[in-house]
C-alpha cells in the first residue's frame, strides 16, 4: 500500500506537462479528427456535419496533390543531401586544429537564427533580377545572363532544398560529432596495430558505431522536411503555380484563406497519418540495420 | 513532510484550474473593462494601422472624452489581421471596435459579429461609392473615412531618355512605349504576379465593365462564367506582355520591397503602386516620377485600381457600444478626419473633408476614385475573395511560365468558383 502511494507520488509530477500535452497536442488532434467531417468555415460555430465528403476531395484537389509531391521530394533529398554531407563534415571537425572551435562555431550558426528569417536573405541573394546577388556575382565573374533562381520550376525546387540544407547541415554534422567522441579511442589503437588504415577505421568502426546518430538525424530531418513550411514560404510563396507549395501551405491555404476548416482538418488528419507511417517505417528499419551491423 | 508537499502539489493544481476557469468567464465579455463608473470607461481597438499612425486620432479622442481610455491592439494587414480577428470572434474576445476589409466581411457580416451603423449620424459623411463593400441587404456595418487608388509609377527621366514624350492612350500605344523602351535597355515594368494582377484588373474594367458594369453580379447569378468575362483579358496579356517579352516569368520570384527598390534605383522605368510607396519615392533623391494608369483597347474607358479603406465597425457583443459608437463619430469629425489624415497618410474620402492628395497622384485621384473607374476584384466578388485570388494568382503564374493557354486559366478559376460554391 504505501508502495503504491510513494509510487502515485511520483505520477503527480507528471501530471503539469501531460496536462500541457493533452491541451496543446491531444486536444487539437482529435479536435482535427471531428472538425474534418464538419463544414465548419471558422467563423460560424453552427456547422453541419458531412460525413466523408472532405476525404472523398482531398485526393481529386491539385494542390494537394502538388503539395505531397513536393513536400516528399524536399524531405527525401534534403535528408539525403544533409546526411551525405553531415557525417565528412563531422569527422573533419573532429579533427584536432588550430581553428577547430571557430569551425565548428561557424557551421553550427546558421541553425540559430529562425528559418524564416535566414530564407528571406537568401531571397535577396537569389532574386532573379540582374542585380541580385548571385547574379550579379555569375555576371562579373563568369560573364553569365541572369538566371531565374525562384521562379523557374525546377530551379525554384531546387534553390529551397539547397537553402534547407545549408541551414541544417551544420547542426546535424555537431550532432554526429557528439556520437563521434564517445566512440572509444582503444578501438581505433588496437585496429591500427592490427594494420588498419585511415579509410579502413572509418569504414569498420567510425561508420557501424555513427548507426545510433543516424537513426536520430535521418528521424528528425524527414519528420522536420515533411512538416517544412517556411523556408520554401519565405523563398517562393509556393509558386510558380503550385510547384514549391507545401502540404503544410496548402493547410494554411485551405483552411485560413479559403475559409474551408474541414477539408483542411482532413488534410491534416491523412498527412499526420503519412508522417506516422513514414516514421514508424524508417525508425525501425534503421534500428534493425543498428543491430545488424553492431 | 511528504504529506505536506503532496497536499501543496494537490493545491497548486486546483488554483491553476480555478484560474483557468474565471479566466474563460472573463473572456466572454470581450475586453471589458470597469464598467462601474459610467465616467471610467475601456475599451478596445483592434486596428491594422500600428500604434504610430493611430496615436494621433487616439490622443485627439483622449483629449475630447477623458473618461474614455482605448485598450489599443493591431495586426498588420491582411492575412495577420483576419487571423488574429477571426481568433477572437470564436473565442468571444473579440474587441470592441474592429475593422472590416473586402477579405473578411462576408464572414463578419453573415455571421452578426458587427452592429448595424446604417442610420447612425455619422454615416452622412461616408460617401456612397464607399458604402456597397461595408453593406449586405441595405445595411451597412462599418464606417470608412477612405479609399485608396493605385496605378502605375513611372520614372520620367527614363521616360525621357527613351525618347517617350507623351503617356500612351490605348493599349497598342502602351505595348508600343514598352517596347520602345526596352530597346533604349531599360527594363519597362516590374510585375511579380504575387497578387491578382493589377494590369488584368484594369483591362477587364475597360475590357468588360466599362460595356456591362453589372457583369460580376452576373457571374456570380449564374448567368455568365469567369471565363467570359475574362478569356480576352488573358489573351491580350499573354500575346503582347509575355510573348513580347516584356514581362518575363523570372519576374515571379521579386518582393514587393525588391520591385520599389529597383525603381527607386532607376533599374526599372514603371512598377504599380499606391499611396504606401509615396514616402519611399519623395525619400529618394532625384526621382522623378508620376502615376499613370493601363490603358486598354477601348479608348476613354480606362480604369485604375482603387477601393474604399477598410471600414471601422462596432462589435455586436460588445457591452460598451456607446462608447464605441462615440469613437467612430469622432473619426468622422472633420478634427478626426484631419488627425487620421496626419497619421497614417492616407486619401481622405469623407463627404466634410478637402483631402490632400499628392501631385503625383492627383490625376488617379480625380479620374479614378472619385469619379468611380476604380476596380479591385475582392471588392467586386461578393463571395470566395481569397479562394479566388489565390486561384487567380495560381493562374496568372502558370500561364506566365507556358504551363497553361489562357483559356485554361480562365476554366481553371470558373472551377474553383464552382467548388466553392459546392463546398
Amino acid at each position: 500500500m504505501t508502495k503504491a502511494l510513494k509510487q502515485l507520488q511520483y505520477q503527480v509530477f507528471l501530471l503539469p506537462i501531460l496536462l500541457v500535452y493533452t491541451l496543446f497536442t491531444i486536444y487539437p488532434l482529435l479536435r482535427s479528427f471531428v472538425l474534418s467531417f464538419t463544414d465548419f468555415n471558422g467563423y460560424n460555430k453552427d456547422y453541419n456535419f458531412t460525413g466523408l465528403k472532405n476525404y472523398m476531395k482531398l485526393f481529386a484537389d491539385d494542390a494537394i496533390v502538388s503539395g505531397i509531391s513536393f513536400t516528399l521530394l524536399f524531405a527525401l533529398l534534403s535528408t539525403l543531401i544533409i546526411t551525405v554531407l553531415a557525417i565528412p563534415l563531422a569527422l573533419i571537425l573532429d579533427q584536432n586544429f588550430l581553428t577547430k572551435n571557430i569551425h565548428r562555431a561557424i557551421f553550427f550558426f546558421p541553425s540559430i537564427p529562425s528559418g524564416l528569417l535566414l530564407a528571406f536573405i537568401w531571397g535577396f541573394i537569389l532574386s532573379p533580377v540582374s542585380s541580385g546577388v548571385l547574379n550579379t556575382v555569375l555576371r562579373e565573374l563568369f560573364g553569365v545572363g541572369p538566371q531565374p533562381w525562384l521562379s523557374d520550376p525546377l530551379l525554384a525546387k531546387l534553390s529551397t532544398i539547397v537553402v534547407a540544407t545549408w541551414a541544417s547541415a551544420g547542426w546535424h554534422a555537431v550532432l554526429y560529432l557528439a556520437f563521434l567522441q564517445a566512440i572509444p579511442k582503444d578501438y581505433y589503437e588496437a585496429a591500427s596495430i592490427d594494420g588498419a588504415n585511415r579509410p579502413q577505421l572509418i569504414r569498420y568502426i567510425t561508420l557501424p558505431l555513427l548507426a545510433p546518430a543516424m537513426t536520430v538525424s535521418v528521424m528528425l530531418l524527414l519528420t522536420g522536411g515533411l512538416k517544412v513550411f517556411e523556408v520554401p514560404f519565405a523563398l517562393t510563396k509556393g509558386g510558380p503555380g503550385f510547384e514549391t507549395h507545401t502540404i503544410t501551405q496548402v493547410i494554411v491555404l485551405r483552411g485560413i484563406t479559403e475559409t474551408q476548416y474541414g477539408l483542411a482538418s482532413a488534410i491534416s488528419i491523412v498527412f499526420f497519418l503519412i508522417v506516422l507511417a513514414i516514421a514508424y517505417f524508417q525508425v525501425t528499419l534503421m534500428q534493425k540495420r543498428e543491430e545488424r551491423i553492431q | 513532510m511528504k504529506k505536506r508537499a503532496y497536499l501543496l502539489t494537490c493545491m497548486l493544481l486546483i488554483a491553476l484550474l480555478l484560474a483557468a476557469c474565471s479566466n474563460a468567464g472573463g473572456s466572454e465579455q470581450g475586453n471589458g473593462g470597469d464598467g462601474q463608473a459610467e465616467q471610467n470607461v475601456k475599451i478596445s481597438l483592434l486596428s491594422w494601422n500600428n500604434e504610430t499612425e493611430m496615436k494621433p486620432v487616439l490622443d485627439g479622442f483622449k483629449k475630447k472624452y477623458p473618461h474614455i481610455t482605448i485598450d489599443f491592439q493591431s495586426a498588420p494587414p491582411v492575412k495577420d489581421y483576419i487571423a488574429k480577428l477571426q481568433t477572437m470572434l470564436l473565442s468571444e474576445s473579440a474587441t470592441d471596435i474592429f475593422i472590416i476589409a473586402a477579405e473578411n466581411r462576408n464572414e463578419i457580416i453573415d455571421g452578426g459579429h458587427a452592429l448595424d451603423l446604417t442610420d447612425q449620424p455619422f454615416m452622412d459623411t461616408m460617401i456612397e461609392s464607399n458604402k456597397p463593400m461595408l453593406s449586405k441587404n441595405g445595411k451597412t456595418y462599418a464606417f470608412t473615412q477612405t479609399g485608396w487608388v493605385g496605378g502605375w509609377y513611372y520614372n520620367k527621366d527614363l521616360f525621357a531618355k527613351a525618347g517617350i514624350e507623351k503617356l500612351p492612350e490605348t493599349w497598342d500605344e502602351f505595348v508600343a512605349m514598352c517596347l520602345k523602351l526596352k530597346e533604349a535597355g531599360i527594363t519597362p515594368l516590374y510585375d511579380n504576379m504575387q497578387d491578382l494582377t493589377s494590369m488584368h484588373s484594369v483591362l477587364y474594367g475597360n475590357m468588360t465593365l466599362a460595356s456591362d458594369p453589372s457583369f460580376d453580379d452576373k457571374i456570380f447569378a449564374g448567368e455568365k462564367t469567369f471565363s467570359d468575362g475574362w478569356t480576352e483579358v488573358f489573351k491580350l496579356w499573354k500575346k503582347d506582355l509575355i510573348d513580347g517579352g516584356i514581362l518575363t516569368p523570372d519576374m515571379i520570384g521579386l518582393t514587393g520591397d525588391q520591385i520599389e527598390s529597383e525603381f527607386t534605383l532607376g533599374n526599372v522605368a514603371m512598377f504599380f503602386g499606391g499611396p504606401w510607396n509615396i514616402s519611399k519615392l519623395e525619400a529618394t533623391e532625384g526621382l522623378n516620377f508620376g502615376m499613370m494608369t493601363v490603358p486598354g483597347p477601348n479608348p476613354g474607358e480606362n480604369y485604375y485600381v482603387g477601393a474604399p479603406g477598410v471600414g471601422f465597425a462596432v462589435n455586436s457583443a460588445s457591452r460598451h457600444q456607446e462608447e464605441a459608437l462615440q469613437f467612430i463619430e469622432y473619426l468622422s469629425t472633420e478634427e478626426g478626419l484631419q488627425l487620421f489624415y496626419e497619421g497614417t497618410g492616407a486619401l481622405i474620402t469623407a463627404s466634410n473633408f478637402e483631402a490632400k492628395v499628392h501631385p503625383a497622384l492627383q490625376t488617379a485621384f480625380d479620374e479614378g476614385l472619385m469619379a468611380g473607374k476604380v476596380y479591385l476584384p475582392m471588392v467586386a466578388w461578393p463571395r470566395h475573395q481569397e479562394a479566388l485570388r489565390n486561384q487567380f494568382v495560381i493562374s496568372t503564374q502558370d500561364m506566365a511560365v507556358g504551363k497553361i493557354t489562357p483559356e485554361e486559366a480562365a476554366a481553371a478559376i470558373d472551377k474553383k468558383f464552382e467548388e466553392m460554391e459546392n463546398k
